[in-house]
């Protein structure tokens, strides 16, 4: 009995995940926000995967929602508005409404705004990797090295910064497009996430560096090249895993980030155009506001308010928990 | 609907901010003065008449620079009258000389590259040297195309102008014999082969309007910044991409407001000023407005005069315009607006480049995708009904555009037909249609909209369509390479005949010209030539009629529409007839400054009203 008794008195030892997402899953409202940011994954994943011949022909499946190109009533129709409808190649008319309204070309909002939850996340997800991909092992290099390394890499990526973003992410975005790399032609999504991957890793580069190069004379690298370990082990696995929440906060707080630059590119003509994306949604409604069509500009806007809110909150609150200079108990 | 009321405050600030921006000059005027605020739809290229080819820099410039000819403002069927000719040309018996004689005491308005800052009276070699100009080849004009191999010796000219580095280099008092001033008031032009149309498609053009050399050599590159002309108005400020205002030519030797046109002129008002000198404006002020909405809420605060034939109504404000009897909303009349609507003589179509493997030589699949294309809808979705499904390629409203075309079922919408169509189309192809593309020449809302229901239109008969979306260089770049599988384009006629819409399938016309398909019909090619040295006729438009024909038959594009106009203006701006082939008809447009001036009070009245 005693000993039990010394043993819940005992501190809990835990590790440094454990303790970060204990204190991650006290936070109600940064919760709600992880759940909000894992609907939209699921979703982007659910219209990814059914959309696809293989999961069609497995299944015998055609799920309605993943059919934005379907005209499902007239034009410019409201939402939850009855109507009259006579499919195309149809001779009797059939009684239809849509939740979200129908665009000019009578297709539903709402599935429109599904489809560019994947275009979003998708896009967001490759740039994110791509960014990561670069600015990583560069600015690890870069610190870990010094000397010409170290100045290349910081000559290369000062200059990349000094030229304002968004101009940047346009150029790349309108020479990337319709180039073929290895026989494949570049447009569309892809287009879109390359030019914003390869744009966006600055940041990040210049964070790890600074990492790296604070910690590269810790006693756990010099333990580890006492006993003869190569710089690359040093570097991939003592020193990188060590910042690894850094790259973790980096990464949501740039997802958002990311979103917003597809929606943007889109919205300029320079995104995915043959498919829904909320920044076309945006373009095309800007026009119809003069119509009042205004419910096909309210579902974009909404969908990427919610996505952007959830995401900030949960990435505020990731950051919190990750960074033990910023841990509030 | 509070976002809707949002986002017309919004757009009310944005336009008002635009008005008081570009307003400034117009605000100063002082009370007595008639300013015409027309507007542009896109910034100006150059006001240098020689190289102007865009339908605005050319509305600018017309009213600075004036042509040998110009049609009837009122009289339609459309006239030509002399504008600085003193009478219509005398024609040789075999139609290769035209001897213009030129009007006197017309002088070029003042301007510092005269030696003593007045304009010298014209000459007939301006216009030689006018016509010289656009032939130099280090000038790169954009209007060297309707006289390739047309007029005797400018084509050696043109050969003569390669050898220079500059085009300020070439002499231009070489001689070409068929380009002579044989005095100072008499031109004469000898041409190669008989052109019936050079006065419609040249004589009357901005393009071939005099230009002093001493303003050339006085200002060099700067030209296209400092026009002087012998027109009714000259330039007082411009700043390209926000407005150009011109004030009243003192030079000009005036005219007077035509009393003759149509019978229904007298009862529309349009002979109300009839022998009244022109211009009655003492200054132009076009704003440059790209965006519909503003300008539209412009238009409404009575900051514009109209929406005139450079843009109608934007295709997002029609139903609160005008009504399904096409007829003005209450709305509108309340403010005092006027509607008028006409035939637009223009055809848009998507091409096929009949070089393509694919297309080119698959007539079945071409006629597929004509059948399977919805014109009722698209004219729909997009013009709001403001046009007229094309069933050829000669618009209606020319002599010869056949009403019967429709009989040849050549514009058919029968998805069922397309189908059939295209299990023909894959024997050809000897399998699967390959995804096809479709070139558009914009990357803006209205083209991705264009190409969304393309894609869908192709879509119902089972064919995928890629669509690239590309600014205009690279668009026309594409095109004239015959990069582009497929392109959507369109053209408005220049002038009232055929001739230009025939050109555009004649091997002689591949790309860069005209004819952008690569089609090529020996027959074609050999009736063509025949017609094009016919003057007007009954055989004439025959003929015109049997070439439309041959060429649809071989599906060399999916004609779309013809436009119809509909325009729209104040109440206070008068004499507002449409005009489909002159430019610079501001001299004579009038505003009731009156009238103008009760509308902010009218607009109070009626928000007061609620309406």
């Amino acid at each position: 009995m005693s000993e039990t008794t010394t043993q819940q008195n005992e501190p809990v030892s835990r590790g440094y995940w454990s303790d970060a997402f204990r204190r991650l899953r006290r936070r109600k409202l940064a919760m709600v926000c992880f759940i909000i940011v894992l609907i939209y994954a699921a979703m982007a994943a659910f219209v990814g995967i059914v959309e696809t011949e293989t999961f069609k022909k497995i299944f015998k499946l055609d799920v309605p929602i993943v059919r934005w190109n379907e005209q499902v009533g007239p034009s410019y129709q409201k939402p939850m508005a009855q109507y009259d409808f006579k499919p195309e190649q149809s001779e009797t008319k059939v009684k239809g409404w849509s939740l979200f309204g129908t665009d000019f070309l009578g297709e539903s909002t709402l599935r429109k705004t599904l489809y560019g939850v994947k275009t979003s996340m998708l896009v967001a997800f490759c740039a994110s990797i791509i960014s990561i991909g670069i600015g990583v092992p560069l600015g690890a290099l870069a610190g870990y090295y010094r000397g010409w390394v170290d100045e290349t890499i910081v000559w290369f990526y000062t200059t990349l910064g000094t030229i304002p973003y968004i101009l940047l992410l346009m150029a790349f975005a309108v020479a990337l497009r319709g180039r073929e790399f290895f026989g494949v032609e570049i447009r569309g999504a892809p287009a879109v996430y390359l030019a914003i991957g390869l744009t966006s890793w600055v940041g990040l580069c210049r964070l790890i560096r600074g990492e790296i190069i604070k910690r590269k004379e810790s006693e756990y690298v010099l333990a580890a090249r006492a006993m003869g370990c190569s710089d690359f082990r040093i570097l991939f696995s003592h020193l990188l895993p060590n910042v690894f929440h850094i790259i973790l906060i980096n990464f949501s707080l740039r997802f958002v980030s990311f979103i917003h630059a597809e929606v943007i590119l889109s919205f300029l003509g320079l995104g995915e155009n043959d498919k829904p994306s909320w920044g076309a949604m945006i373009d095309a409604a800007r026009t119809e506001l003069a119509r009042d069509v205004w419910w096909e500009m309210a579902a974009a806007t909404a969908a990427i308010f919610l996505i952007s809110l959830a995401l900030n909150i949960f990435s505020d609150a990731l950051r919190d928990c990750l960074d033990p200079k910023l841990r509030i108990d | 609907m509070n976002g809707i009321n949002g986002t017309k405050w919004i757009l009310g600030l944005a336009a008002a901010m635009l008005a008081v921006g570009c307003a400034k000059k117009g605000d100063s005027a002082s009370k007595d003065e008639m300013i015409l605020c027309p507007y542009l739809p896109s910034r100006i290229q150059t006001l240098d008449p020689g190289n102007a080819r865009d339908m605005y820099s050319m509305e600018v410039a017309a009213h600075i620079y004036e042509a040998l000819y110009v049609y009837h403002y009122l009289k339609r069927p459309y006239e030509i009258i002399p504008l600085l000719a003193e009478d219509l040309p005398d024609i040789s018996p075999d139609g290769l000389t035209y001897t213009i004689r030129i009007k006197k005491d017309v002088h070029f308005q003042d301007d510092a590259c005269f030696l003593d800052g007045k304009g010298r009276e014209l000459k007939a070699s301006d216009f030689v040297y006018a016509l010289k100009r656009i032939a130099n080849v280090k000038y790169a004009s954009q209007n060297w195309a309707p006289f390739d191999g047309k007029i005797v010796g400018l084509d050696d000219f043109r050969e003569y102008t390669k050898g220079f580095k500059k085009q300020w280099d070439v002499d231009y008092s070489r001689p070409v014999e068929g380009l002579q001033a044989i005095d100072d008031y008499t031109l004469q032009i000898k041409l190669t082969r008989p052109w019936p149309q050079i006065v419609e498609i040249v004589l009357t053009d901005t393009s071939t309007t005099p230009i002093p050399h001493e303003a050339v050599d006085f200002y060099r590159e700067d030209i296209i910044r400092h026009p002087v002309g012998t027109g009714p108005f000259k330039l007082k400020t411009l700043q390209p991409s926000c407005f150009v205002e011109l004030v009243r030519n003192k030079n000009w030797r005036g005219e007077s407001y035509p009393s003759e046109g149509e019978p229904s002129d007298k009862e529309n008002g349009f002979l109300d000023d009839a022998g009244k000198p022109i211009p009655f404006a003492d200054r132009i002020i076009w704003r440059v407005i790209e965006e519909d909405q503003p300008a539209w809420l412009l238009l409404m605060r009575g900051n514009i005069d109209a929406m005139d034939e450079l843009r109608g109504i934007p295709k997002d404000n029609f139903d609160k315009a005008v009504t399904v009897e096409r007829t003005l909303t209450q709305s509108l009349i309340e403010r005092g607006l006027k509607l008028q609507i006409y035939n637009d003589p223009s055809i848009y179509w998507v091409g096929f480049n009949l070089k393509d493997p694919v297309l080119g030589k698959n007539l079945p699949l071409r006629k597929a995708i004509c059948r399977a294309i919805d014109r009722n809808r698209f004219i729909d979705l997009f013009t709001n009904g403001r046009a007229m499904p094309a069933h050829g390629f000669v618009p209606p409203g020319l002599d010869s555009y056949d009403p019967d075309i429709v009989q040849s079922g050549y514009s058919k919408y029968d998805l069922a037909e397309a189908k059939q169509l295209l299990k023909q189309a894959e024997q050809i192809q000897g399998g699967a249609i390959p995804k096809l593309n479709l070139a558009m020449p914009g990357t803006d809302t209205l083209y991705r909209q264009y190409g969304q229901f393309f894609q869908r239109q192709f879509e119902q008969v089972g064919l995928e369509l890629g669509i690239d979306y590309m600014d205009w260089p690279t668009y026309m770049e594409r095109a004239n390479k015959g990069q582009c599988q497929m392109f959507m384009n369109g053209i408005v006629a220049g002038c009232p005949d055929a001739i230009d819409f025939l050109e555009m399938f004649t091997t002689k016309s591949f790309a860069p010209g005209a004819n952008k398909f690569f089609y090529s019909n020996p027959a074609y090619d050999a009736l063509y030539d025949k017609v094009r040295v016919m003057q007007s006729s009954p055989e004439r438009v025959e003929i015109y009629r049997t070439l439309e024909h041959m060429a649809m038959d071989d599906y060399p594009a999916v004609f779309i529409l013809h436009r119809v106009a509909y325009t729209l203006g104040h109440d206070w701006y008068k004499n507002f007839k449409p005009q489909l082939y002159s430019h610079g008809l501001c001299k004579y447009r009038r505003v009731d400054v009156k009238q103008r001036e009760e509308y902010p009070a009218l607009l109070k009245k009626l928000e007061r009203e609620g309406k």
